[in-house]
């Protein structure tokens, strides 16, 4: 891999010079060639650092400190107290348990059906324009935003809506309900609406796993007598462990700060049933004006995120760079 | 039974695609593709008819009463013409913005050697990674403390930083598979390298840098958690978070929700259609090899 990234580099090397001159002068020295290198990738990691690094270690900074006044902030150093208040806070330990949730049920129905998609569309199809067709139409709901898949299902889940005259009339419910009014359901609610809008990036993802595991390998099978399931379970997943490790990581972290879906629908209502860490860390930072404290819950959180980011990094890894 | 995965079986003939396990792929692909087009589809009838024939029982399956009134409440509302505007400033700007600084880390990354590289890729894919709500409180002190609070500049810049690692992939991938040949065939023919990149190398890289930019555009457009801290008041702000106030609001106006929620999403599902490929190199960019 190192290889294969550095030998475009090494070929230009032996060539060409600075400036313009017609023919080669090169034993004058000029600026060394590798810093013009530097100097291009420059400009991006000083912004990513500026805009990216520093935020995190800011937030660090500020979760160690405490802010009173509205108007005036004043800081004051208070060591581990923030922390310390988060693990008597009842609210932010709800939020916890609604982002696992949230988290876990997306990411294993998001792997279910995003598998089950890639499955299907990885098969010999009797028409590839077809094939095609299908595979643009179900990546369409990965364009919309969050706020406007949400409320697209706030107007299907409403209690007059669709969804509800189906259920009613096939008797599975009694009566209509509103299902993001409800403190039981509000939560699934928000559940269904991520798996609608983001499964298409597993199907992707998993579909171009598949795509890379040779033929060969599923003859071979064949021929050892394997059934349909046993190529599956001993060809296929063994295959896609690393694509499925990253994918996973990736879902995880991103599903994890979820809160333009509680912003725009509930607001963390109704009973608290759908506040979320992301949608907590606002409430605290900008209604309660509180960066201290919100900084602490910004912190737990990333904690959190280390660890699926230390799979991303470490399993994952195989699949980006095979 | 019928075919495995893949190419492999293709001998087999037409017989395998009425197997039990085509049948029952064929009817999930069914499934799905109900699933994803009637709620596109019931957005776009409810910013269209009265709303009686969406919330009736049973709701009417076809639109009957075909109705424009809900846009041309829109197009009359300076207020909803500027959450658009502010919607494409950004995203175009994002575009630009991190397609220009990516294709200068990405050709310096590509064709030079930089110490590093692999670990400095790898790590900014993985902050891209991470949701902006769990940097919001420093994003707003730094904003505020540069003066970019309440800009445009602020969103712009906060949405480059989370696209441009992705750009930064895709570019480089793109510009490896550029044979080095032509940059020195320009360097002998008397070009410097800066004129060898501007020549040679973004003409051909032109398909990449339009579908990178794509990406960059998605993301901005679809930005909620920056364009939440980030501004104040109506002035700037973009359709996401327009369309999140309305639904707040006591007597909800599903006609124009729908409606702004309509030309929310066309535009991206146009840009779907002619840059798929794109799109789909995005969504996988840092997780697969190609």
């Amino acid at each position: 891999m190192t290889e294969a990234r550095s030998s475009p580099s090494l070929a230009v090397q032996n060539h060409d010079d600075k400036g313009p001159s017609p023919q080669p002068a090169r034993r004058r020295w000029m600026w060394p060639r590798q810093a013009t290198g530097y100097v291009m990738i420059a400009p991006a990691i000083i912004f990513l650092l500026m805009v990216i690094i520093y935020p995190l270690f800011e937030v660090l900074r500020l979760s160690f400190y405490e802010f009173t006044g509205l108007r005036d902030q004043q800081s004051s150093f208070v060591g581990l107290k923030n922390f310390f208040t988060l693990m008597d806070d009842r609210i932010y330990w709800i939020s916890m348990k609604n982002t696992m949730i949230f988290v876990l049920a997306t990411v294993v129905l998001h792997a279910l059906i995003g598998l089950l998609f890639a499955l299907a569309l990885h098969q010999d199809w009797p028409s590839n324009r077809l094939r095609n067709l299908v595979r643009g139409l179900l990546i369409l709901p990965w364009l919309f935003s969050m706020a406007a898949a949400g409320l697209v299902w706030a107007l299907l889940l409403n209690a007059l809506g669709p969804i509800n005259y189906l259920l009613v009339s096939a008797g599975i419910l009694e009566r209509a309900m509103d299902f993001l009014g409800d403190k039981d359901t509000a939560l699934w609610g928000l559940i269904v609406i991520n798996v609608w809008k983001s499964y298409p990036f597993y199907m992707i993802m998993l579909l171009g796993g598949l795509q890379t595991i040779p033929p060969d390998l599923y003859a071979a099978a064949k021929v050892d007598g394997a059934d349909r399931w046993q190529r599956f379970a001993f060809v296929t997943l063994p295959m896609m462990r690393s694509i499925l490790v990253a994918t996973t990581a990736i879902d995880f972290i991103t599903t994890f700060g979820v809160f333009d879906l509680v912003r725009t629908l509930t607001n963390g209502g109704p009973a608290r049933s759908t506040i979320t860490l992301g949608y907590y860390t606002w409430l605290v930072g900008f209604r309660d004006v509180d960066f201290g404290y919100g900084a602490a819950i910004s912190v737990s959180m990333l904690i959190i995120m280390s660890v699926a980011m230390f799979f991303y990094l470490r399993l994952g890894r195989e699949a980006i760079y095979g | 039974m019928a075919s495995a995965p893949g190419a492999f079986g293709r001998r087999l003939g037409v017989q395998r695609y009425l197997s039990l396990y085509g049948l029952l792929s064929g009817l999930l692909m069914v499934a799905g593709v109900i699933a994803v087009l009637f709620p596109i589809a019931w957005m776009v009838f409810a910013s269209m008819r009265p709303l009686a024939e969406t919330f009736g029982s049973p709701p009417a399956w076809i639109p009957r009463d075909i109705t424009g009134d809900a846009y041309a409440k829109i197009f009359s509302d300076p207020r909803q013409l500027r959450y658009q505007l502010n919607t494409y400033i950004i995203s175009f700007s994002t575009a630009i913005l991190s397609v220009g600084l990516g294709a200068l880390a990405a050709y310096g990354f590509s064709r030079f050697r930089i110490w590093g590289a692999e670990f400095i890729l790898l790590t900014i894919m993985a902050l891209q990674m991470l949701p902006g709500v769990s940097i919001i409180i420093p994003f707003y002190n730094l904003a505020r403390s540069a003066g970019v609070w309440n800009t445009y500049l602020g969103m712009i810049m906060a949405d480059t930083v989370f696209a441009l690692a992705i750009s930064i992939w895709l570019l480089k991938s793109y510009i490896d598979s550029i044979p080095t040949d032509l940059e020195e065939a320009a360097t002998v023919d008397g070009c410097n390298r800066l004129q060898a990149l501007y020549k040679i190398v973004l003409p051909l890289l032109a398909p990449g840098l339009v579908g990178t930019g794509t990406f960059a555009f998605l993301y901005a457009w679809n930005d909620f958690v920056f364009a939440t801290i980030l501004r104040n008041g109506h002035e700037l702000m973009p359709m996401t978070v327009a369309i999140g106030n309305f639904f707040t609001q006591a007597n909800r106006d599903w006609n124009a929700i729908m409606a702004l929620n309509t030309m929310a999403t066309l535009p991206l599902i146009a840009i779907f259609v002619f840059l798929q490929r794109w799109v789909i190199e995005g969504m996988t960019a840092g997780a697969l090899k190609e």
